[in-house]
């Protein structure tokens, strides 16, 4: 190297500046505020009848259940197709618990002070084991633990042998498929086919402040653990396990983490929609939802915490303007929506404007320089995170 | 008593027949191209749907099966040409677009077909059955899917083991990267692959479609199956979907029998979870070697 | 005692034999270069020696514990760091990061949440940064660097987990020959306060860094000593270069 060019090298010393996102940056907090204002003053303008109330309760459960979609999934690349077993348990507790309180309310025609589609399957009295049901606090509380204890356990089986990516998927799919099918087999228990309904709502005012204090707190705590070191283990969990592993990071604990903390946060999802919404059935727990679910955080933009949020809100809105015109075409807007997203919306809407913004800071040398590397490296990604072997000779 | 067990162990040789066609196309497709089409349950809907047609046009389900494998394979093609050679090097997110694709297809079939179920009968020299074992009835058409289980798994032996095409398949397999220096076009690979293994997919359909209706959300639970078939027997080798299949189909029917179909899968399930700690990619899958 | 002592070590991979009853050390503060043709097992005794792979039978010693057979980030822990053949790191995150991540530090999730970067550590990082040369791309995303330039975030990121023994597999894989000069004055450097067991096919870069080293073939060790000796080896030319060929 000539020393003209040494000597500009050392004219120009590197900042030792590292470009860090604040925890919550202004124009979050302000967008942020605005919304929860607008949802939180909602009914007080329009009242606590309007079904577009009903709708916001409901899209926020969504969207909570979409932000744990993207812990596990945008932040550390897990693909689970079963998120919804844990929003379904997390439901369905708080579900036969209200309609067992209301239940011994209003009695049956026959006089039974238990749910009526346990009578209408033959049940002479409540089971045993739903006594415990009766007290809705201990309902919630078994609503939110045992789907972290079955995530938990879950992550112990697969994680701990190294199962991810397209298998991981496949299996969560089927977990989901099986959880519904029990869900209409037993349906003197569940409900069956018409799930459980008719229990008292809490639509309403404070309810709505309520989910909405949730949803705030879960997105702050989203953005602390992603924003802090254990959000950098979790991406590079994402990006390369094998260099994880190998640099000392015990992948599957870290995996089983965030996994148990996504079950937990859509269990409690789960729990908000049953006491909003009043009527819990098997779809909430199936597989359809459960991809919803991810096509929600892939349209809004993954690992941004923002755009589960807004994914929910934008295809569910989509949905209820929508569907009632164009109804079998729906659904093919649906799919369609599958297929253009991970074709020309890799990240989303959220993950564009971001990549957009980039490529305007950094400026046209930047770029050109950026585009020159790019061709001239020759990448070899050797180690295909689907877990499916590629190329045979690195096997050695 | 022992009677029964001896009937049921017969019966999930059909299951297991019935999981062998529904997954060998699949597993061969992700066995050479890593990827899974999740609209592989309704590509075996479509099938049923065609047969239905040949069908109401007076064949059967003998000359449904070509029709149905061109006709699927086409569709493969289609797929595979507008949506997933983009994306091979995301595996994940082919789950995603396929998954969109499948929803399509229901869409599409329903507005064609309406929702009503169509019944497909089986050809006529299939009816009735054989007595095995005392006065235990066997229908013919059971021992009919065995045959076919076994036919395809065959021919698709054939395809991979003993053609040119099948050379260049088990090269791309073994070592894509080489594959490609060497001047196989391992793109035209991933595609023929992915025509062949929806062509037995539509075959698939043909053949299942006398068991029960052909609706719209047919194909689902097939496809469920075969994702776990090919997640136990592993893709490695083509044992692994027979192997996979009968553990499955075995197991299941048993513990149907003695339970109820419901706790008969979550106890399926469960072992399988179990079962891939052991064989992470499968039975017959790569294994890591530690 | 050797830092690192492997004993009678065999692997079998399908039905192959890789590693043969292999027998091979390392003393601490050591730069050692391993030799051989392709398929001599090379990168299989790297592999069993990091954890990717049990071997089939035999035994491997570090600092004094039986590492045989323990998982890749006990290993780590142990104070072995591995560097691949292809270069490996965390795409999406920037230079800075990745070197962070890879700091020692306490891995276990709990102990790791919400750990700030201390401003040792991070003089550390910087100090790592302008040691491979990377401290002006340090907020760019890593899968934006050349091929050399991913090498060498790599070895920085080996550098800073602050390993007993750095085990380096081609790291000069793909680079032009300046790169490699550079890459060789890199690992001589590197070399002076770390054990190091380098896998290197280019002879004219090994001549340059090497001081002892050992050949493989069909996994089984050929040869070791210092360089010259193990040039001059008639074996080892023959198997190596070629019958008749100057190396």
């Amino acid at each position: 190297m000539s020393t003209a060019v040494s000597e500009i090298r050392a004219a120009q010393k590197p900042r030792r500046q590292i470009r860090r996102a604040r925890l919550i940056p202004l124009w979050m907090a302000i967008v942020g505020a605005l919304v929860v204002a607008a949802i939180g003053s909602f009914p007080l303008a329009a009242g606590t009848d309007s079904y577009v109330l009903l709708l916001l309760g409901k899209f926020l459960c969504y969207a909570i259940f979409a932000l744990s979609i993207d812990l596990i999934w945008g932040f550390t690349g897990i693909l689970s197709l079963g998120q919804a077993v844990y929003f379904g348990i997390g439901a369905y507790f708080v579900a036969l618990s209200l309609k067992i309180n209301y239940a011994l309310d209003h009695p049956t025609r026959y006089g039974n002070k238990f749910p009526d589609f346990m009578e209408w399957n033959g049940l002479k009295a409540l089971p045993g084991f739903m006594e415990p049901l009766v007290s809705t606090p201990l309902a919630v509380a078994c609503a939110l633990v045992i789907p972290t204890l079955l995530a938990f356990l879950f992550g112990v089986i697969t994680f701990k042998r190294h199962i991810y990516g397209v298998y991981c998927a496949v299996i969560t799919l089927a977990e989901s498929l099986i959880l519904q099918e029990f869900i209409i087999e037993y349906q003197a228990y569940t409900g069956g086919f018409n799930g459980i309904t008719d229990y008292s709502n809490y639509v309403g005012t404070p309810f709505l402040w309520f989910i909405l204090a949730v949803s705030v707190a879960f997105f702050v705590i989203a953005r602390v653990l992603t924003h802090s070191r254990i959000g950098t283990v979790l991406k590079s969990v994402r990006d390369n396990d094998t260099r994880a592993q190998f640099m000392g990071y015990n992948v599957a604990n870290y995996r089983i983490f965030v996994f148990c903390v996504s079950a937990f946060m859509s269990a409690a999802a789960g729990a908000m929609y049953a006491a909003w919404v009043g009527i819990v059935s098997f779809l909430d727990a199936g597989p359809q939802f459960s991809v919803e679910g991810v096509i929600w955080t892939a349209v809004g933009g993954r690992a941004t915490l923002v755009g589960p949020f807004l994914g929910a809100f934008l295809v569910k809105g989509l949905e209820f303007l929508l569907s009632g015109v164009l109804a079998e075409f729906w659904q093919l807007i649906v799919g369609a929506l599958f297929i253009l997203v991970v074709l020309f919306m890799p990240d989303g809407i959220v993950g564009s404007i971001a990549n957009w913004i980039r490529q305007r800071r950094k400026g046209t040398l930047a770029q050109i320089r950026e585009d020159q590397d790019r061709l001239a490296h020759d990448r070899q990604h050797d180690w295909d995170p689907a877990g499916a072997p590629r190329s045979g000779e690195e096997r050695v | 008593m022992a009677q029964a067990i001896i009937s049921q162990i017969l019966i999930g040789v059909s299951v297991t027949a019935i999981l062998v066609i529904s997954a060998i196309g699949l597993a061969v497709i992700f066995g050479v191209a890593g990827v899974i089409n999740m609209a592989h349950g309704q590509f075996i809907m479509v099938g049923a749907y065609v047969a239905a047609v040949v069908g109401h046009h007076g064949g059967n389900t003998f000359l449904a099966i070509p029709v149905c494998f061109v006709v699927v394979a086409i569709l493969g093609l289609v797929v595979e040409r507008g949506v997933i050679q983009w994306i091979y090097d995301r595996p994940l997110e082919t789950l995603l677009a396929t998954w969109g694709v499948g929803i399509i297809l229901e869409v599409v079939m329903k507005l064609i077909f309406g929702p009503e179920l169509y019944y497909v009968g089986a050809p006529k020299v299939l009816n009735g059955s054989v007595h095995l074992i005392g006065r235990l009835p066997y229908p013919y058409y059971r021992i009919f899917l065995i045959a076919m289980a076994i036919l395809m798994v065959a021919a698709t032996f054939y395809l991979i083991f003993r053609t040119d095409f099948g050379l260049k398949v088990r090269a791309v397999r073994r070592n894509r990267a080489m594959s490609g220096c060497l001047g196989i076009d391992t793109a035209k690979v991933d595609m023929m692959i992915f025509m062949f293994g929806s062509g037995l997919a539509g075959i698939a359909g043909a053949v299942l479609a006398p068991i029960k209706s052909v609706s719209t959300t047919m194909g689902f639970r097939y496809a469920v199956d075969s994702y776990m078939t090919i997640v136990l027997g592993g893709v490695g080798n083509l044992w692994g979907v027979p192997t996979g299949g009968g553990l499955i189909g075995e197991a299941e029917t048993l513990l149907a029998y003695k339970y109820n179909s419901v706790i008969g899968e979550l106890l399926v399930f469960i072992c399988i979870v179990i079962a891939i700690r052991v064989f992470p990619r499968g039975i017959f899958g790569y294994h890591e070697r530690a | 005692m050797a830092l690192l002592e492997v004993k009678d070590l065999t692997t079998r991979v399908s039905g192959y034999t890789i590693l043969k009853n292999l027998d091979f050390s390392i003393e601490a503060n050591e730069l050692r270069v391993l030799l051989g043709p392709n398929g001599a097992g090379k990168t299989t005794l790297i592999s069993m020696i990091s954890g990717q792979f049990k071997p089939s039978s035999g035994k491997i010693h570090f600092a004094g514990q039986d590492i045989t057979g323990w998982p890749p980030d006990a290993i780590f822990l142990a104070g072995i760091s591995r560097k691949f053949q292809v270069p490996n790191m965390y795409e999406t995150l920037s230079v800075y990061e990745n070197v962070m991540i890879s700091l020692q530090s306490d891995r276990r999730v709990f102990r790791c949440m919400f750990k700030s970067v201390s401003p040792a550590e991070s003089d550390r990082i910087w100090e790592i940064l302008e040691f491979v040369e990377l401290a002006d791309k340090a907020n760019d995303p890593a899968d934006t660097l050349a091929h050399g330039e991913r090498q060498w975030l790599e070895i920085g990121m080996l550098i800073a987990s602050n390993p007993k023994l750095l085990l380096l597999d081609e790291p000069t894989t793909g680079m032009t020959q300046e790169g490699k000069q550079r890459t060789a004055e890199l690992i001589r450097r590197i070399a002076r306060n770390h054990t190091v067991l380098l896998v290197e096919h280019d002879m004219h870069l090994v001549r340059q860094i090497a001081q002892r080293v050992t050949v493989l073939h069909q996994g089984q060790v050929l040869a070791d000593g210092m360089l010259a000796d193990v040039v001059a080896n008639e074996t080892v030319r023959e198997v190596y270069l070629g019958k008749g060929k100057r190396g």
